[in-house]
C-alpha cells in the first residue's frame, strides 16, 4: 500500500479542493496519467499518478477539501516502487476497523462490530474528540487533523463540519460506519440546529448555496485583505487622448505581427517606469516581521474576469518583456483565465495588480488590494468629455484613475505622487521613448 | 396502590435496576427526566449481588490468608503461626460488602427521586409495559423505556452442577470442585477455593485458557495456577466423567428477555434472546432502548454502566453513542492478569506492523519491595507511528495499572509519549514506561 498526499503546488498554497477525481477506485494507473483535478486559491491544477499502481482507496471525496499533506489516494503497487520523494514521504496506511480492538466476541453484534469490517484507518482522536464529531454528525475519519501530530481536535472536527455543506450530514453521506448499523436514528434536535435553514422553511423566497471553489476563495481572499489592510483609495483623472491616438497609430501594426494591442500593454508598458521611480508600490507587507519587503521583479497582476469568478494571471518580468510580447502575454493569460487552465506560475507572485474596470463596464471603482501587496492600480473607461483645458472647452479622451493602497505602509501624499507621474506619463506616452534601451 | 389494571403514565420506565438500569436512570434524572425504575430483586443486579463484587470480595479474603501462609513472610521477618479462616465468617464479610455498596446505591435511587418499583415487568405493547409485583399487577404507559434486564447463567443439568453465582453462596466448603470453562471467571472461582485448600479440577473447553490473550502473560497465569495445585484438563483430551461433589459451568450467560414478550413487539432479536441495538442503544421498536447483559453482548459491568449513561442520555436528546476503541479486561488470579487492546498476534492479523515491549517485574524496584516479582509489562504498538495498541499486564494490581493504558490507547498515545513523561519512582507504573522503552530499543533497566 502507498499514500499518495497533497503534494505542494508552489506559492504558500495549504489546501485544495477536490473538483474532479479522474480515476475511480479499482483503476489501474499508468506513471504520470492524470489522476485528480484540485484547484487552489489560484488555479485548477491536474495532479498525475506519482507511481504505476492500483487506486485501492480515494480519500477526498468531490468538493471536499484537503490539506497540505492529507492523503489523496492509496496505491496498492505492483512492484516495490515507492511514492517519489516529491511526494512527502508517510507511512503505508494502517488498514485497521476501530472496532477490531480486542472483541474476542462480538460485543454488539448487530451494530458497529459487524459493519466495521470493511478496511478502516485508524483515527488518533482523544475520546472526547469522538464523542464532539458524532455529536456534529462528522465521520472522523473524513477529519484531517491539523497538527503535525496527527491527532484529529475539537477544533479540526468543528472546522471540518463548517466546511462540509450541512445539508448532507443528515442524508447519512458523511455517517460513520457505527452509524450505518442505526437503522431508526431520529435525527436529533442537535443536528437539526446545525444544518443552516433550507429553502424548504422560507417557501420559495430564498435559496441558499454554499461558497465552494473559486468564489470561496475569493470570499476568503478579499475577507482577509479588506480587514487585515487599511485600505485607502486615492482617485484622480488623466487626459488619454495621447493614449489613444498612439494605440491607434500601433493597432494595425501590431496586427500584421499577429497580435491584438489593447490599451493594457500600454499602459503596463507606462506603468512600469512609475513603478521603478517610486519602489514602495512595488512591495509587499509582511505582517508578522512588520516589515516592508521591496521587490526587485515586477510581476503585474491582471485582475481578470472568468466564467467562476476573478482571477489574477500574473506577467511575470514584465520589464523585461517587449510591447508585443506584453500583448502577446496578455492574451494568453486572459484565454487561460476563461479556459481556467492557468499555471501556478502564472497566477501566483504578483507584486503590484493593475485592474482595468473599464473593460467590465463601470466607469470606475475603489479596488480592493490583492494582499499581502501594498497597492492596486484601477484604470477606468476611456471616455470623450468635455473639459476646460487653457480656458476653452475641448473634448478630450478621459480615463478615471483610483488607485487603493495600504495606509500602513503609503501616505495619501505619496499616492498622490505616485499617481501625478503615472498620469505625466499616459498623457505623453513619448516619454517612454527616453528611456528606452 | 390499587390491585386491578391501573394505567400509569410515567416518563422513563427502566426494567432491571443492575448497574446498567440503576445508572441509566440517575443519569436520566440528572438530564431532568422523570424515572421509574422496576427491579424484582434487590439493586445493584448480578454484578453487585451475586456476580463481581462477592467474587472480588472473596478473592481478596483469600488472596490474604494465601499470603499470610506464605513462606516468604517468614523472610520478611514475620512469623505468623497456625492461620486458619473461617468460611462463614468469610461470608458474612462478603456479605457486608455487598450490603454496603447496595445500601449506596439504594440511597443514590432515593436521593435522585427514583421511583423504585418491586416487580417483574413485560410488555403490553411498544407503549406499556405490564409489571407484576407484590400488590398485583400495574400497567405503566412510558414515554421512553430502557431495557436493562441482565443475563442470567443457565445451570447444567445433574444434581451437583452449580452455576458460579450459587458456589459463593455455598454455607460449607466442599472438599473437591470441578470446574468447567475457560473465561477469568472459571479461573477466578479457581484461584479463590484452591486458596482455601479446596482440590479443583479446571476442565478447559478449549486447547487455551483465556482466549486472546498474550502467550507470555498466560504462561505466567497457568505457573499460578500450578502452584495452586489446580490441575487443568483439557476436555477434548479427556475421556473422564467430572464426579465431584460440586461443578460450576462457567459459560457465557443467557440475555434474560424470554419473559419480556418482546417477540411480540417484533423487536430484533439475536439467535441467544439478545436484544439487538445500535451504537445509541436504540432497538429497533421506537423509544425502546436496551443497554447492558441483555444485548447479548460482553457481559461487563463496565460495558453495561457506559451504555446505560449512552441510552439516558440519548432519550435526553443528546447524539452520542456508545464507542470505546477498547475494553479493559481483568482476571484476578495470581498473579493478576490485565489486558487491554490488541494482543500482538491480533495487531498483525488487522494490518498493523507491531512492535512489542516488555519488561519484566523482577526488574522493577518497587515490585521487589512489595515482595511480588512475579510479572511482566507487555505492549504493543505500531511500528510505523509508534501508536499504543495495547498491553498485557502481569503482577500486583495490574488491574488498576491497565487503566492508564485503556487511557493511553483512548487517546492515542504513542510509546514516545509514555517514555517521556514521568512515573514516580519506585513504582509499579514505571513498568509501563521501560516496556515502552524497550519497544523503543531503550530500556535502560533490562538487557537489550
Amino acid at each position: 500500500m502507498q499514500e499518495f498526499k497533497l503534494p505542494d503546488l508552489g506559492e504558500g498554497m495549504q489546501e485544495a479542493e477536490i473538483r474532479r477525481w479522474l480515476v475511480v477506485a479499482g483503476e489501474a494507473v499508468k506513471l504520470d496519467q492524470p489522476m485528480v483535478e484540485v484547484e487552489t486559491d489560484k488555479a485548477v491544477v491536474e495532479i498525475p499518478a506519482p507511481i504505476a499502481g492500483v487506486i485501492a482507496h480515494i480519500s477526498v471525496p468531490v468538493g471536499a477539501v484537503a490539506k497540505l499533506g492529507e492523503v489523496l489516494v492509496t496505491f496498492t503497487t505492483t512492484g516495490n516502487e515507492r511514492v517519489p520523494a516529491t511526494a512527502p514521504i508517510s507511512p503505508p496506511i494502517s488498514s485497521v476497523s476501530t472496532e477490531a480492538i480486542r472483541q474476542d466476541e462480538p460485543m454488539l453484534a448487530h451494530s458497529s462490530a459487524t459493519n466495521g469490517a470493511t478496511q478502516r484507518r485508524r483515527v488518533l482522536a482523544a475520546p472526547a474528540v469522538r464523542k464532539y464529531a458524532f455529536a456534529s454528525g462528522v465521520d472522523i475519519e473524513q477529519v484531517t487533523p491539523s497538527h503535525s501530530n496527527g491527532r484529529v481536535t475539537i477544533e479540526d472536527v468543528r472546522a471540518y463540519s463548517e466546511r462540509v455543506a450541512k445539508p448532507t450530514v443528515a442524508s447519512g453521506e458523511t455517517h460513520s460506519s457505527a452509524m450505518h448499523s442505526v437503522t431508526q436514528i431520529e435525527p436529533r434536535e442537535a443536528v437539526r440546529q446545525a444544518t443552516p435553514a433550507t429553502g424548504q422553511e422560507h417557501g420559495a423566497s430564498e435559496e441558499r448555496k454554499p461558497l465552494t471553489g473559486l468564489r470561496r476563495r475569493i470570499a476568503e481572499h478579499m475577507e482577509h485583505s479588506w480587514r487585515s489592510i487599511p485600505h485607502a483609495t486615492s482617485f484622480d483623472e488623466l487626459d488619454a487622448t495621447e493614449l489613444v491616438a498612439l494605440r491607434t497609430l500601433l493597432k494595425p501594426v501590431a496586427e500584421q505581427r499577429g497580435v491584438r494591442l489593447t490599451y493594457m500593454p500600454l499602459l503596463l508598458k507606462l506603468l512600469l517606469p512609475a513603478l521603478k521611480e517610486f519602489p514602495v508600490f512595488n512591495a509587499s507587507f509582511d505582517e508578522e516581521k512588520r516589515e516592508i519587503v521591496y521587490k526587485h521583479a515586477y510581476h503585474i497582476g491582471i485582475a481578470t474576469d472568468s466564467p467562476e469568478g476573478l482571477l489574477v494571471p500574473v506577467v511575470r518580468d514584465a520589464d523585461k518583456l517587449t510591447m508585443v510580447q506584453l500583448a502577446k502575454q496578455l492574451e494568453h493569460l486572459v484565454a487561460g483565465a476563461q479556459k481556467r487552465s492557468l499555471t501556478m506560475q502564472e497566477v501566483a507572485g504578483s507584486t503590484f495588480t493593475l485592474n482595468n474596470v473599464g473593460s467590465f463596464g463601470g466607469s470606475t471603482g475603489t479596488p480592493i488590494i490583492n494582499a499581502p501587496e501594498v497597492a492596486i492600480l484601477a484604470v477606468g473607461r476611456v471616455q470623450e468629455k468635455a473639459i476646460v483645458l487653457n480656458g476653452s472647452v475641448v473634448i478630450r479622451a478621459m480615463m478615471p484613475l483610483a488607485m487603493s493602497f495600504d495606509h500602513r505602509v503609503i501616505d495619501g501624499a505619496m499616492a498622490g505622487r505616485f499617481l501625478t507621474r503615472f498620469k505625466t506619463l499616459v498623457e505623453q506616452p513619448q516619454q517612454l521613448l527616453l528611456d528606452m534601451l | 396502590m390499587v390491585v386491578g389494571d391501573v394505567t400509569t403514565a410515567v416518563d422513563v420506565l427502566i426494567l432491571g435496576a443492575g448497574p446498567a438500569g440503576y445508572v441509566a436512570a440517575i443519569r436520566a434524572t440528572q438530564l431532568g427526566r422523570h424515572v421509574t425504575l422496576v427491579e424484582s430483586g434487590p439493586v445493584g443486579g448480578t454484578c453487585l449481588n451475586r456476580g463481581c463484587i462477592p467474587l472480588k470480595a472473596l478473592l481478596s479474603s483469600t488472596e490474604r490468608y494465601q499470603q499470610a501462609r506464605a513462606t516468604d513472610l517468614a523472610s520478611m521477618g514475620i512469623h505468623a503461626e497456625s492461620v486458619t479462616f473461617d468460611w462463614t465468617t468469610m461470608q458474612v464479610w462478603k456479605q457486608g460488602v455487598v450490603e454496603r455498596l447496595a445500601s449506596g446505591v439504594r440511597r443514590l435511587i432515593k436521593g435522585n427521586h427514583i421511583e423504585l418499583v418491586v416487580g417483574t415487568g413485560w410488555f403490553i405493547d411498544a407503549h406499556e409495559v405490564r409489571v407484576e409485583g407484590e400488590y398485583g399487577t400495574h400497567r405503566f404507559k412510558f414515554t421512553d423505556c430502557i431495557i436493562a434486564t441482565g443475563a442470567e447463567s443457565i445451570p447444567y443439568e445433574g444434581k451437583k452442577a452449580v452455576t458460579p453465582e450459587h458456589i459463593l453462596q455455598l454455607p460449607t466448603l466442599p472438599q473437591r470442585i470441578s470446574i468447567v470453562g475457560d473465561d477469568y471467571i472459571a479461573l477466578e472461582l479457581a484461584t479463590l477455593f484452591a486458596r482455601l485448600g479446596v482440590k479443583i479440577t479446571l476442565y478447559s473447553p478449549n486447547e487455551h485458557l483465556l482466549a486472546n490473550v498474550e502467550p507470555a502473560a498466560l504462561r505466567l497465569v497457568q505457573a499460578g495456577l500450578r502452584k495452586l495445585s489446580i490441575e487443568t484438563v483439557a476436555l477434548k483430551h479427556t475421556e473422564r466423567t467430572i464426579e465431584d461433589e460440586y461443578c460450576i459451568y462457567s459459560r457465557k450467560a443467557i440475555p434474560n428477555t424470554n419473559g419480556l414478550h418482546l417477540a411480540e413487539l417484533g423487536m430484533k432479536l439475536d439467535a441467544n434472546g439478545g436484544i439487538a441495538v445500535n451504537t445509541m442503544q436504540q432497538t429497533s421498536i421506537p423509544h425502546v432502548y436496551a443497554i447492558g447483559d441483555c444485548t447479548g453482548g460482553q457481559a461487563l459491568a463496565s460495558v453495561a454502566i457506559k451504555q446505560g449513561k449512552v441510552a439516558a442520555e440519548v432519550l435526553a436528546g443528546q447524539r452520542v453513542q456508545f464507542a470505546p476503541l477498547v475494553t479493559p479486561l481483568v482476571v484476578h488470579t495470581t498473579p493478576e492478569l490485565a489486558t487491554v487492546g490488541m494482543t500482538s498476534a491480533e495487531a498483525t492479523a488487522a494490518g498493523y506492523a507491531p512492535v512489542s515491549g516488555r519488561f519484566p517485574l523482577a526488574a522493577n524496584g518497587r515490585a521487589l519491595t512489595l515482595g511480588a516479582d512475579n510479572g511482566v509489562a507487555l505492549l504493543v504498538a505500531s511500528k510505523e507511528d509508534g501508536v499504543v495498541l495495547g498491553a498485557t499486564l502481569v503482577g500486583p494490581r495490574a488491574g488498576d495499572l491497565i487503566g492508564q493504558l485503556a487511557l493511553a490507547i483512548e487517546m492515542g498515545a504513542t510509546l514516545t509519549d509514555l517514555s517521556e513523561m514521568l512515573y514516580a519512582h519506585p513504582s509499579l507504573s514505571e513498568t509501563l514506561q521501560e516496556s515502552a522503552e524497550s519497544a523503543l530499543g531503550k530500556a535502560i533497566h533490562i538487557m537489550g
